[in-house]
């Protein structure tokens, strides 16, 4: 198969866009590097910029202009958790990426790449002459190193797709630039794993350095661990090289990376803030043959405080953020302050369909209450008793429409009969379907009774501290639902006593956002039970994944079929048949109708400073597709 | 004396023991564990986690201990001065806490001098010009000092000094002097930005300690060791200063112990507020993403701070009031 496999995935109609043309150069430009290597050339710290690149570097198509050298770009950091700040930043440069649109894969460091028919065997092609930041070069024994350490078991790393032990997977080097995946079982979602924010962790783990410390390539490597104090050499690599994609990698500036830029000042537990600079080695370069990036430094704030992040914008010592501040109650003040502040605001489109899910329990370990939870008819009743228009009027300034958890307008498996179904406000069609439900009976304060007498209350889990807007939200559901005789207690709690109580399925309800409206295939957590995430139907996902074989439980027939249809998909190697596959578990998530959602959630911004150049607009924002990182920040450039 | 100190450093060893334990169970509460809400943190990004990595790392951390085998690996470490390691951070919590606790203890005791410097000479006017103009002045203004939440002065603090010098506010020093000597320049770029939590921490306690002096003088004030004082014809001044005011301070001296843990717990929001790097931020967020050994550590030192704190103003009294001093005989 081609290098360019068509995934179309969530296509984005969109006429806006300067497409972002990705081509590989035949023969290699005349290079041009920033000035600030120059003196380092010259005196011979580095060798010259034909010699850092790759044979066939990759050519960035710049989002409107050829750009110039120089420059920080300032943005802030929260606490620890905050990594992925960074990661979306600059640590989006895996094997394969998705292209700006987000419906195509492309090459990135693997140059090209096949694909058996049967999806069993990967083969991919490095360009030649990569290398790290330290100069050294960047092979395939890199890649074999990092995949055979996810393996591990004394290693605990990200890497799923390289774990899953239903699907085991070997991995045979070829030479220097070419290696194969190959698995057991078809795994047709393996180029959408390598060009999510997973796929990272396979190229972040140069064999040199973090091989010192692991047994497989050290045989000193226990010991050495033991000597700096560590209780075994899996802590050590932990420290220096990082578990994953995760936050230790912003720590250690002797890491080498293949990234724009490289740590300078690491993110410590005292840092104030965390610099990074341009990497001399890095591998892309612009039309004209200038070596990217051409933003000198990163500079990231490190502040606990929203407020002083917030007042930072204001004050134009942003250059570009999108995280943190840029919240719906802030955004009338931003929108003041962009002239004073000289920066503007930019769209960002969410992955998440519904600005609310209310995921009731239908694994309920109380046999009545999983009885009612799983009546369709109930949570129609519960979704037709519930006024949108007036959530979105008071909460969303009227920013959004009525939406079930459905993909958005955006997506190809945009379908309107499913986003827009039982979300008209009917009180009187609402109680019609609660008493076909069974809940005929009221008692003195008007509350509908269940099968054994007690009141119908449903106790809604809730994280206030993720998003404040939920409470004034289920607040207003609360009103309304009350009006057709259903009590909505709101339990607002902490985030491990939300995912502690998931395994017992001793709650009525949680509530989240809705992923998965763009990222259809790779986050259906609402559609099907698909993982863990999936709280309305947790002991059916356990038994989908096989991963707690004591709370697992047989599903439904219907998500059965669903849960069928998605091992077909992962095991299919054909974009058009996973597209279909698809379409037909959301046919059965419309007719089943398992999670309620609220509405369509409105477009996030960013703020960006007038004179940064070269920002896509609108982007995509998603987990998965790390914002802004997919729009290429090394091209960015200050005017 | 002697005998009253040893006993003290006796007690002091017993009650931080017992802080210990209690701190470390405490931070056990709450449901879950570190890796619980870590795995809550990265879906809430969007990312998912393995089950079976978490349970992996569970394992490898030794979480899945019981909580008394827990406590006694963690004690025993710190026994030979190794608080254990912040999962957050990966770091060692000594390397961690130190730098912060100096920033603490530099900025709220910053605070308590302004303070005293402030409160002490408005109590004594108050007291001693009882109902007159200036005595309303400064009780109002103490009490308006009271009763606004010290972040909500630090965030109006912060946006009006942001609309009328364009100047963002926050942090203890400039990202740029991170780390470097304490030269006069870092010295002047501190000042530059320890003024306003200096502010704010210190009006919120002025009003109270305003009250205190003023009461405590003016019960003294009439007493008739200083009539006698006034008769035997010493400056008004000093019969005030060299009596009533010394007896008047033993109530806010004894109980300079709680300042300090009072003064950390207050200014955890002022901190976050106006990002500054302090203990207090780093508990807030031990405690919340329960990184266990991190927070024991912090709420351990805060248990030790107030019993020093409690030593020191028992020998302060001691030293200022002789009643104390030779009550023990």
């Amino acid at each position: 198969m081609a290098y360019a496999i068509r995934v179309r995935r969530s296509v984005r109609h969109s006429v806006l866009a300067t497409s972002a043309v990705m081509m590989l150069s035949g023969a290699a430009l005349a290079a041009q590097q920033a000035p600030m290597l120059d003196p380092l050339v010259e005196d011979g710290t580095l060798p010259p910029v034909d010699e850092r690149l790759p044979d066939n570097p990759l050519v960035v198509e710049p989002v409107d202009s050829i750009g110039k050298y120089g420059g920080t770009w300032r943005s802030g950091l929260r606490g620890r958790g905050d990594n992925a700040w960074i990661s979306r930043t600059l640590n989006y440069d895996g094997l394969v990426r998705y292209n700006r649109e987000w419906d195509e894969i492309i090459p990135n460091l693997a140059e090209s790449w096949e694909v058996s028919e049967d999806a069993r065997q990967y083969t991919f092609h490095l360009r030649e002459g990569l290398k790290w930041s330290d100069g050294t070069p960047f092979t395939s024994a890199d890649i074999a190193f990092a995949s055979e350490l996810i393996q591990d078991p004394n290693y605990p790393v990200g890497g799923l797709f390289l774990t899953d032990p239903g699907n085991p997977v070997t991995i045979e080097v070829v030479d220097d630039t070419t290696f194969t995946y190959i698995f057991e079982e078809p795994n047709g979602l393996l180029l959408d794993e390598l060009a999510g924010v997973n796929g990272i962790s396979l190229v972040s783990l140069q064999k040199a350095y973090c091989g010192q410390f692991s047994p497989a390539v050290n045989e000193n490597a226990e010991q050495l661990a033991k000597d700096e104090g560590y209780e075994s050499w899996a802590f050590m690599m932990e420290d220096k090289c990082a578990w994953g994609q995760e936050t230790q990698r912003w720590s250690n500036p002797d890491l080498p990376f293949m990234n724009a830029w490289v740590i300078e000042e690491p993110w410590t537990g005292n840092a104030s803030r965390v610099v990074l600079e341009r990497n001399p080695y890095y591998w892309k370069v612009d039309p004209d043959g200038n070596q990217l990036p051409y933003i000198d430094r990163l500079e990231m704030r490190v502040s606990e405080s929203a407020e002083e992040l917030t007042l930072m914008a204001l004050n134009g010592e942003m250059d570009f953020t999108d995280r943190h501040i840029t919240t719906v109650a802030n955004r009338p003040l931003f929108y003041d302050g962009q002239k004073e502040g000289d920066y503007r605001l930019g769209a960002n489109v969410p992955s998440q369909s519904s600005t609310l899910v209310l995921q009731l329990n239908l694994n309920h370990a109380d046999p009545v209450k999983a009885e009612l939870y799983n009546s369709k008819d109930f949570r129609i009743g519960l979704s037709e008793a519930i006024n949108r228009q007036e959530i979105i009027d008071a909460v969303f300034t009227g920013q959004g429409e009525p939406y079930q958890v459905a993909p958005r307008p955006e997506s190809q498996f945009y379908d309107e009969e499913m986003a827009k179904q039982y979300t008209d406000y009917d009180p009187e069609s609402a109680i019609a379907h609660l008493e076909s439900a069974g809940l005929t009976e009221t008692n003195g304060q008007g509350i509908r009774l269940m099968r054994d007498g007690r009141p119908a209350t449903i106790n809604v889990d809730v994280i206030s501290a993720f998003r404040p807007e939920w409470i004034d939200m289920l607040e207003l559901m609360s009103l309304q639902l009350r009006e057709v005789g259903i009590d909505l207690e709101i339990n607002n709690i902490d985030r491990t006593l939300f995912y502690d109580k998931r395994p017992g399925g001793d709650f009525d309800a949680q509530v989240w956002q809705g992923d998965g409206g763009l990222d259809v295939i790779q986050e259906p957590r609402y559609y099907f039970p698909s993982s863990d995430e999936s709280a309305w139907a947790f002991q059916w996902q356990a038994w989908f994944n096989g991963t707690d074989p004591e709370i697992a439980s047989e599903p439904a027939d219907w998500a059965k079929e669903q849960m069928a249809l998605y091992d077909r998909l992962g095991a299919s190697s054909d974009p058009e048949e996973q597209e279909d596959l698809m379409r037909q578990i959301l046919a059965i998530a419309k007719e089943n109708f398992p999670v309620i959602g609220v509405s369509l959630a409105p477009d996030g911004y960013y703020i960006a400073k007038n004179n940064l150049r070269n920002v896509y607009e609108p982007m995509k924002h998603a987990w998965l597709f790390p914002t802004p990182a997919p729009y290429d920040p090394q091209q960015w450039y200050f005017d | 004396m002697l005998g009253f100190i040893v006993r003290r450093l006796i007690a002091m060893v017993l009650t931080i023991w017992a802080v210990s334990f209690v701190s470390f169970a405490i931070i056990q509460l709450p449901p879950g564990d570190y890796l619980t809400s870590y795995m809550a943190d990265l879906s809430a990004a969007g990312d998912r986690v393995d089950p079976a990595t978490i349970e992996a790392m569970r394992k490898q951390y030794s979480l899945d201990d019981p909580f008394i085998i827990q406590y006694f690996k963690w004690i025993g470490g710190v026994l030979h001065g190794d608080f254990g390691n912040s999962f957050e951070w990966s770091a060692p919590v000594t390397d961690l806490i130190w730098g912060r606790l100096g920033n603490s203890v530099l900025v709220e005791g910053l605070a308590v001098l302004v303070m005293w410097l402030v409160a002490l000479p408005i109590g004594i006017y108050a007291a001693v010009r009882k109902y007159s103009l200036g005595d309303y002045l400064a009780t109002i203004g103490g009490f308006v000092g009271l009763a606004i939440p010290n972040f909500l002065f630090a965030l109006v603090l912060m946006y009006l000094w942001y609309i009328y010098f364009g100047e963002t506010l926050g942090g203890l020093y400039s990202p740029d002097l991170q780390g470097t000597p304490w030269d006069l320049e870092r010295i002047l770029d501190f000042l530059a930005h320890a003024w306003a939590p200096v502010l704010v921490l210190s009006t919120a306690g002025t009003a109270q300690l305003i009250r205190v002096m003023r009461a405590n003088l003016l019960d003294e004030l009439t007493k008739p060791y200083v009539t006698t004082a006034r008769s035997k014809g010493l400056p008004e001044w000093r019969a005030i200063l060299k009596y009533p005011v010394r007896v008047a301070l033993n109530p806010l001296v004894s109980t300079i112990g709680w300042l300090l843990p009072t003064l950390v717990s207050s200014s955890v929001v002022v901190s976050v507020v106006m990002n500054l790097p302090t203990a207090g931020p780093l508990l807030l967020r031990s405690l919340t993403t329960q990184d266990m050994y991190l927070a024991g550590a912090i709420i351990m030192l805060l248990g030790v701070l107030t019993v020093i704190g409690t030593l020191i103003s028992d020998l302060i009294l001691a030293w200022i009031d002789p009643r104390i001093r030779y009550g023990g005989r």
